[in-house]
């Protein structure tokens, strides 16, 4: 192994282990130093948190700048702009939940049921609003509520946002969509936006421990389309999610194009 | 709505918007034709159009527990029986 790339790896090794501390160490102070003051003043304890992660996350994703100094972020006006709206992205790093809850002061998604077993963390998942997507919890009456949930949540301005391929995908491919999203939003009487998020996998790369802080990229999220409401009740929900699954896989096409014509 | 009415729209939703022809009307839907919660939710949202209404919460958590077609069929007879009653009413 070269020095220079001994060196890259020691970097980025150390960079990691700092900015985990920080995300691990947010939660268990900053949370619990802000949290439960705000909590026990103000009754919307959902929307204080997701507001302290909102925060949390953005000072996250300024150090992750700061110690990349090759690494860009080029985050569409508007996509920071969008507002009780259900985001439907696709789904490339670990980072991407984390990016979307640094943009939008309201939020919610769902979780992996495994992290809600996670000890505080989990606890705080459960308080913030988050829907976990076990079969036991979108099943039976409790779907229902967290259907309710989310309508008192997008109409109070925050966004759903979620990743239909449910895992990361490999190599630029798209996984097949999950139809939940899709009759989410009718049952909310609302459309979807589609945004695009490219290269979160260069700066963390899936099964890998360490950021790429020493990389030259620039991570983006792009908003590429829209269905609305009457898009959603005109036709089913496989077609509706075959019809986004094309919008992303044309962008996809166009950017891996455009990419190529420009190396 | 007779009964006989609802198990006729009933079956055609379940054959529009689920590709299931003939559903067996006491068989599990879950365990024979895979029939998941989001399917629950699209089937709400078509038993609202037949009955012309908005279901309440409660309605739709009530649904939520339901598992065979005839099942379905008993909640949309109750449902339409007391939409009629309340209209009739009013």
């Amino acid at each position: 192994m070269s020095l220079t790339r001994f060196s890259r790896l020691a970097v980025n090794f150390c960079i990691t282990l700092g900015l985990w501390a920080y995300f691990t160490l947010g939660y268990l102070l900053l949370m619990f130093v802000l949290f439960i003051p705000c909590y026990l003043r103000l009754k919307a304890g959902d929307a204080v948190l997701q507001k302290l992660f909102h925060v949390h996350l953005k000072i996250f994703f300024v150090l992750v700048g700061f110690m990349s100094p090759g690494v860009r972020f080029a985050v569409s006006e508007d996509v920071r702009r969008l507002r009780s709206s259900i985001i439907v992205c696709n789904h490339l790093s670990y980072l991407d939940p984390i990016l979307l809850v640094s943009l939008f002061p309201r939020q919610t998604t769902i979780v992996k049921n495994t992290f809600f077993s996670v000890p505080i963390f989990g606890w705080f998942l459960r308080k913030a609003g988050y829907v976990p997507s076990s079969p036991t919890e979108m099943y039976g009456p409790a779907m229902i509520n967290h259907l309710e949930s989310i309508k008192r949540q997008l109409a109070a301005g925050g966004n759903l946002f979620v990743f239909p391929e449910g895992t990361r995908g490999r190599e630029g491919r798209l996984a097949p969509f999950n139809r939940g999203v899709f009759s989410i939003a009718r049952y909310c009487n609302t459309g979807l936006k589609l945004v695009l998020i490219r290269n979160t996998d260069r700066l963390f790369r899936p099964g890998s421990f360490s950021f790429d802080t020493r990389g030259e990229f620039t991570v983006s999220m792009e908003w590429i389309g829209s269905l609305t409401e009457n898009d959603l009740k005109n036709s089913s929900i496989s077609a509706a999610a075959d019809q986004a699954r094309t919008l992303f896989e044309r962008k996809i096409r166009e950017t891996q194009t455009g990419g190529d014509a420009q190396e | 709505m007779t009964r006989q009415e609802i198990e006729k729209e009933i079956r055609a939703i379940f054959l529009r918007e689920f590709e299931v022809e003939n559903p067996e009307p006491d068989v599990n839907l879950r365990d024979a034709y895979g029939f998941d919660s989001i399917d629950a939710i699209e089937l709400l949202m078509e038993i609202e159009k037949v009955l012309g209404t908005e279901l309440t919460q409660a309605e739709k958590k009530k649904a939520m527990d339901i598992r065979t077609l005839n099942q379905i069929i008993d909640y949309v007879q109750i449902l339409a029986d007391c939409r009629q009653t309340e209209s009739e009413k009013n």
